[in-house]
């Protein structure tokens, strides 16, 4: 890789593997029972032969149905995951809005937290006590703020975690669904916030299911599926490819379930949730 | 050791961020650079476990106290009765190895468990995992602080035992702070793939604890018949690093094993050499850790 290239991003053909046997809670019993019984090694590529190149100033949305491997991918180009094949290659500061609403510490309080969420992405310690009173106006929570966190609303924790993770000014910006956290006031506000950190930002990669957003805001879209690239390209084009496959597949089951003489208003009702 | 966990990720192309298979010198090199840049990471992540222990529990941080005085009521009510006639001032004898056993088998213990409940955290944030064992036994050294308050008492309460020779008493609890580390960083990781090992800890603790001269003295080990007709297995058991550490706690709280000298300095090449054969466990564990923390946000 040439360092000439000016990107901020480079992934060429990644891969995760998963190995089933370990992700499900292992114990020193199964693995003797595997050992002795010779059972082969369950695998599952949750993202194979994807490759990008994000440039400076660019913002990729990625897109696809649940599962499709689009949070892996935001943790590997976090450094959070290491890839089992393919190289990866993110040149400057990585911030991520991964998966909010955690908290750092439910013991701890509002204010404590952010100090230990600045410690644990790595802030230097002048720099978080500059960056506290704006992370709690922010946040917005009142008094809250110096309660323990465990007395918290899961909607006011994650404005804690959205306004701790969005304080820094990172030149690359990783957002996972974060569109979709606290009521539609602290919406509006962390849309704005979000638009200024993508104008801010050299680089954002976005995954998300507003399609609007893809349009409105990326330059670039991505179609995941079952950890394949389906497309890369234009977001209109993405986005009208996505949507149409999945009106399709919907069309499909649709189809299935009258043939099997089942009421597919309650097929409906009962599908939909993530991962985790 | 870790069969699976290691070889997983072995077929890769080279990364930039992280190559496949870095050597062990440079998983040491990065391992050792995580914990220096992240320090204050480490104290703040020591402040809150003190913080939830003071919390969770009605006398908070007085249990650190409080534990090791009621287990030695319960081993000298017990070894009055079975035993014949304990060494003088059987409580101090027993009591110098109770408190830094207390040490680190709770370290021991919260390490385990260190990596597993911060899953979360890693799969959402890029940090490095060794700071969580590196924060549990920090957060030891405080309660072990905690606890010299009880030993401290008790040494008063034999005035006749107090001497100067206690000036080594932080070099000996500086060995046992390498080798406790080295535990931690080693089970931590491990729990991560065999659930169960908290399960099997404490059962290898407890033994351990038994067949460590705590209770007894390494002397009154090799009295015995079954020593005198086999003395290989007093040679293995003043190979445990608990015996080289209980028995120099001994001498400097205490004095002779028989009770009746006055405290003089521990064996100190036998600590040189546990310090020696720590700092390789500590590098090793390091290592270890190092090689399979790219699998934890995978595995959690």
């Amino acid at each position: 890789m040439s360092r000439s290239s000016g990107y901020a991003i480079k992934a060429v053909d990644l891969g995760v593997r998963y190995n089933l046997r370990l992700t499900r809670k292992t114990t020193v019993r199964t693995s003797v029972a595997n050992f002795v019984l010779r059972r082969p090694p369950q695998r599952f590529w949750a993202l194979r032969h994807v490759s990008i190149e994000l440039s400076h100033g660019e913002s990729l949305g990625v897109i696809g149905p649940n599962g499709a491997g689009k949070s892996t991918l935001l943790q590997v180009l976090a450094g959070i995951m290491r890839p089992s094949e393919g190289a990866v290659d993110v040149r400057g500061q990585v911030s991520g809005l991964l998966g909010l609403g955690a908290g750092f510490d439910p013991e701890l309080s509002g204010v404590e937290n952010i100090l230990l969420g600045g410690a644990f992405l790595g802030l230097d310690d002048v720099k978080v006590h500059e960056l506290l009173p704006s992370i709690i106006e922010f946040a917005g929570l009142g008094d809250f703020i110096d309660a323990p966190l465990k007395t918290y609303s899961a909607g006011m924790r994650a404005r804690l975690g959205f306004a701790i993770a969005t304080a820094v000014d990172p030149d690359i910006l990783l957002l996972d669904e974060v569109l979709a956290t606290g009521d539609a006031n602290f919406r509006a506000k962390s849309k704005e916030r979000v638009i200024e950190l993508v104008r801010a930002a050299k680089g954002v990669v976005l995954v998300t299911h507003d399609m609007e957003w893809v349009r409105e805001y990326c330059n670039r879209a991505l179609l995941l599926e079952k950890g394949r690239v389906v497309l890369e390209g234009a977001p209109d084009e993405v986005v009208k490819l996505h949507l149409d496959r999945t009106a399709e597949e919907a069309a499909a089951r649709h189809a299935a379930a009258l043939a099997a003489g089942i009421d597919p208003a309650a097929l409906a009702g009962a599908r939909g949730g993530g991962r985790r | 050791m870790l069969p699976c966990p290691l070889m997983s990720s072995g077929n890769a192309a080279a990364t930039v961020r992280q190559s496949p298979g870095p050597s062990s010198l440079t998983l040491l090199r990065q391992g050792i650079t995580d914990i220096l840049s992240r320090r204050r990471l480490i104290r703040y992540l020591t402040a809150a476990d003190m913080k939830k222990r003071g919390s969770d529990t009605i006398l908070g941080n007085l249990w650190w106290i409080l534990d090791p005085l009621l287990q030695l009521v319960v081993y000298v009510i017990f070894v009055s009765i079975i035993a014949a006639r304990p060494a003088p001032d059987y409580p101090l004898f027993i009591f110098a190895a109770i408190v830094p056993w207390k040490w680190f088998s709770a370290v021991i213990t919260d390490a385990s468990s260190s990596v597993l409940t911060a899953g979360l955290l890693i799969r959402q944030i890029a940090f490095p995992k060794i700071v969580l064992p590196l924060s549990t036994a920090s957060a030891g050294v405080v309660g072990f602080v905690w606890g010299l308050v009880p030993l401290g008492a008790l040494i008063l309460l034999h005035p006749h035992r107090l001497s100067l020779m206690l000036i080594w008493f932080p070099v000996i609890a500086a060995v046992q702070f390498v080798f406790t580390l080295a535990g931690a960083v080693l089970v931590s990781a491990a729990n991560v793939f065999f659930r169960d090992l908290g399960n099997a800890l404490g059962h290898v603790l407890r033994l351990w604890w038994f067949l460590s001269p705590g209770l007894f003295s390494l002397q009154n080990l090799e009295n015995t018949e079954f020593v005198k007709t086999h003395p290989i297995v007093g040679t293995l058991a003043g190979l445990n690093p608990f015996a080289v550490l209980f028995e120099a706690y001994r001498a400097v709280i205490y004095g002779t094993a028989d009770g009746k000298g006055l405290p003089h300095p521990p064996d100190v090449l036998a600590l040189f050499y546990l310090l020696v054969g720590s700092l390789v466990f500590l590098a090793l564990s390091i290592m270890l850790f190092k090689r399979v923390e790219p699998e934890f946000a995978k595995v959690l």
